[in-house]
């Protein structure tokens, strides 16, 4: 019995998925079509539709709408150019300099706003022009943006940890927060060192000279975003509010900072908004939907059955790791980060926690691995996103792309295998 | 979106500086998630931003890419009509004579899941103009080969 469930919510899942639907109405369908197997209609359409409407009742997912609304008012300008500014006073006269800006912007940016999306055309837009100027080759300029920018869902405040954290059952938003910090360096450091063996093949060229009183007045502009680091991640850490509650305090100071800087006339304000509310939309119905898919497979056993399996392969923690993280880069390939979240944080993290993995650990893992993804062809919104900015077809960015997909693989392997990477910062808060 | 913002600001401004923590904003900022969403959710459907992975639908054209099209549409709209519309509006008719109540806002629960027909109503309807949408151009698609 509990196979057949298994095999028809799989196949059907994987057809519907297969023929192009919307990843959030198959998994809907699909847990649907395996209730019916043992439920009547009409209480397996009213149980389905409870779990739609009570899996968006959760005060920690509020978080999302509002870091995204964030990220889109932040996405207008004002604040990206600015930490763009002091990026360039600290690379300074570097060889190259311009991709060593475009890394350390990304990960700013993804210090203070918590998606890919807003990062990777908020600072292609802005960087894209003067890099092509002067004589950076473009596929190059685009390939670090692109992967330079997932390093904002590694860093803390991330929509996708928050997603991780609701799919997981209630791991602890601070810690994971907290773990993302040096994955999250780690990354920017093996880009760097990427980038600078092109920068010596295609002989770039230098910065402008900096200084200490420009390095000084730059972060001292820079200074009303960076504080939104502090309000934030400090609000939370140091327990002054919750991760929600600091999200919708990040939305009224950007706000306010993007009046003051006018980046923000009054008539777009509902613009903004729209599309906040249609970027949250398509995250809450994957959320909504997949509740009732986990929901489906935990009435069924589903999970356990899998565990058993994959223990039933080996029990050593390493090779289900390595297991794992090939499973999820060939789900990467194919699906976007946060439904790859919801429908495998509840599949796979039984099995780690069983061999003693930290619960906060595996999420970087999983996170990192999906980041690749969102690199890659066919589907990767990032990519998508970078390839539009820069005016480029996805052709043109494979080739340059591939010696940054090994540094993030190079990431991987380190976080994976390094337990301390990742819970070090955690642990020592106490968290 | 905008009221959100407001209400939870409202709580973290009501905690520290009236020292009254307000007990409704954390219940009234959840529901208002859950309509948000939904709603939103039925919106997006209508301008096709759903995530999905496009590559059969991209690789059909002609009559065949329309009529997988209509087929895909068909399935949400199945999914609406039976899940989100009879599923949803027996689970509002449900809370709705067992009287439930939320915990703080004492709001009858069954007014917080109406939003759930509402949404598939909407995403039928918007279903609907797709399938006469797609199925218009597959016949002249059609029509243009003859």
């Amino acid at each position: 019995m509990e196979w057949i469930s298994i095999l028809i919510l799989v196949l059907t899942f994987l057809s519907f998925l297969a023929m192009g639907l919307p990843v959030a109405w198959g998994l809907g369908l699909a847990s649907f079509g395996t209730m019916l197997i043992t439920v009547p209609m009409l209480p397996a359409a009213t149980t389905i539709a409870q779990r739609i409407a009570t899996g968006l009742d959760s005060f920690s997912l509020l978080a999302i709408p509002f870091f995204v609304l964030a990220g889109e008012i932040m996405n207008r300008g004002g604040i990206a150019r600015r930490l763009i500014e002091l990026a360039k006073a600290i690379a300074g006269r570097l060889p190259g300099s311009l991709l060593y800006v475009n890394v350390l912007a990304a990960m700013l940016f993804g210090a203070i706003a918590g998606s890919a999306a807003a990062a990777v055309s908020a600072i292609g837009g802005i960087l894209g022009k003067p890099m092509e100027e002067e004589g950076y080759p473009k596929g190059l300029s685009a390939a670090v943006n692109i992967t330079a920018s997932t390093n904002g869902l590694i860093i803390p405040p991330s929509n996708i940890l928050i997603v991780y954290s609701l799919a997981s059952g209630g791991v602890s938003i601070v810690a994971l927060f907290v773990a993302g910090y040096l994955p999250g360096l780690l990354v920017s450091l093996l880009l760097i060192l990427t980038a600078g063996f092109f920068i010596k093949k295609h002989q770039l060229p230098a910065g402008a000279p900096s200084s200490w009183r420009l390095l000084m007045n730059k972060t001292w502009r820079a200074l009303p975003s960076l504080m939104l680091l502090f309000i934030v991640i400090g609000g939370i850490v140091g327990g002054v509010f919750t991760a929600t509650e600091a999200s919708a305090i990040a939305v009224v100071y950007t706000l306010v900072l993007a009046f003051i800087y006018q980046e923000l006339k009054r008539g777009e304000l509902s613009k903004v908004l729209l599309k906040a509310s249609a970027t949250t939309a398509v995250v809450m119905l994957l959320v909504a939907t997949s509740m009732s898919m986990s929901w489906v497979m935990s009435s069924e056993d589903i999970p356990q059955s899998i565990s058993r399996a994959l223990l039933g392969v080996s029990e050593n923690k390493y090779v289900v790791l390595i297991l794992i993280n090939l499973l999820l880069l060939g789900v990467g390939i194919f699906m976007d980060i946060t439904p790859a979240v919801l429908i495998f944080t509840p599949i796979f993290l039984p099995v780690v926690t069983a061999l003693g993995i930290h619960p906060v650990h595996f999420g970087t893992i999983m996170i990192l691995n999906l980041c690749i993804g969102l690199c890659t062809p066919p589907v990767g919104s990032v990519l998508f996103l970078g390839v539009q900015v820069a005016d480029l077809s996805i052709q043109e960015v494979v080739r340059p792309l591939l010696p940054f997909f090994v540094a993030m693989i190079v990431a991987l392997v380190l976080v994976t295998l390094i337990p301390g990477l990742s819970l070090w910062l955690p642990l020592t808060f106490g968290l | 979106m905008g009221a959100m913002v407001v209400n939870v600001t409202w709580q973290v401004v009501s905690r520290y500086v009236f020292h009254n923590p307000s007990s409704f904003t954390d219940e009234l900022a959840r529901y208002m998630l859950i309509w948000l969403g939904l709603l939103g959710a039925a919106y997006v459907a209508g301008q096709e931003q759903h995530l999905a992975i496009d590559i059969l639908p991209r690789q059909l054209s002609g009559p065949r890419g329309y009529g997988l099209k209509i087929i895909l549409h068909g399935l949400v709209l199945v999914f609406a009509a039976v899940v989100m519309v009879i599923g949803g509006g027996n689970l509002v008719y449900i809370t709705y004579i067992l009287e439930q109540k939320s915990a703080a806002l004492r709001l009858p629960l069954a007014w917080v899941y109406l939003v759930v027909p509402i949404s598939g109503l909407v995403v039928i309807l918007y279903q609907g103009i797709f399938i006469n949408r797609d199925y218009q151009k597959m016949k002249s698609v059609k029509h243009g080969m003859d």
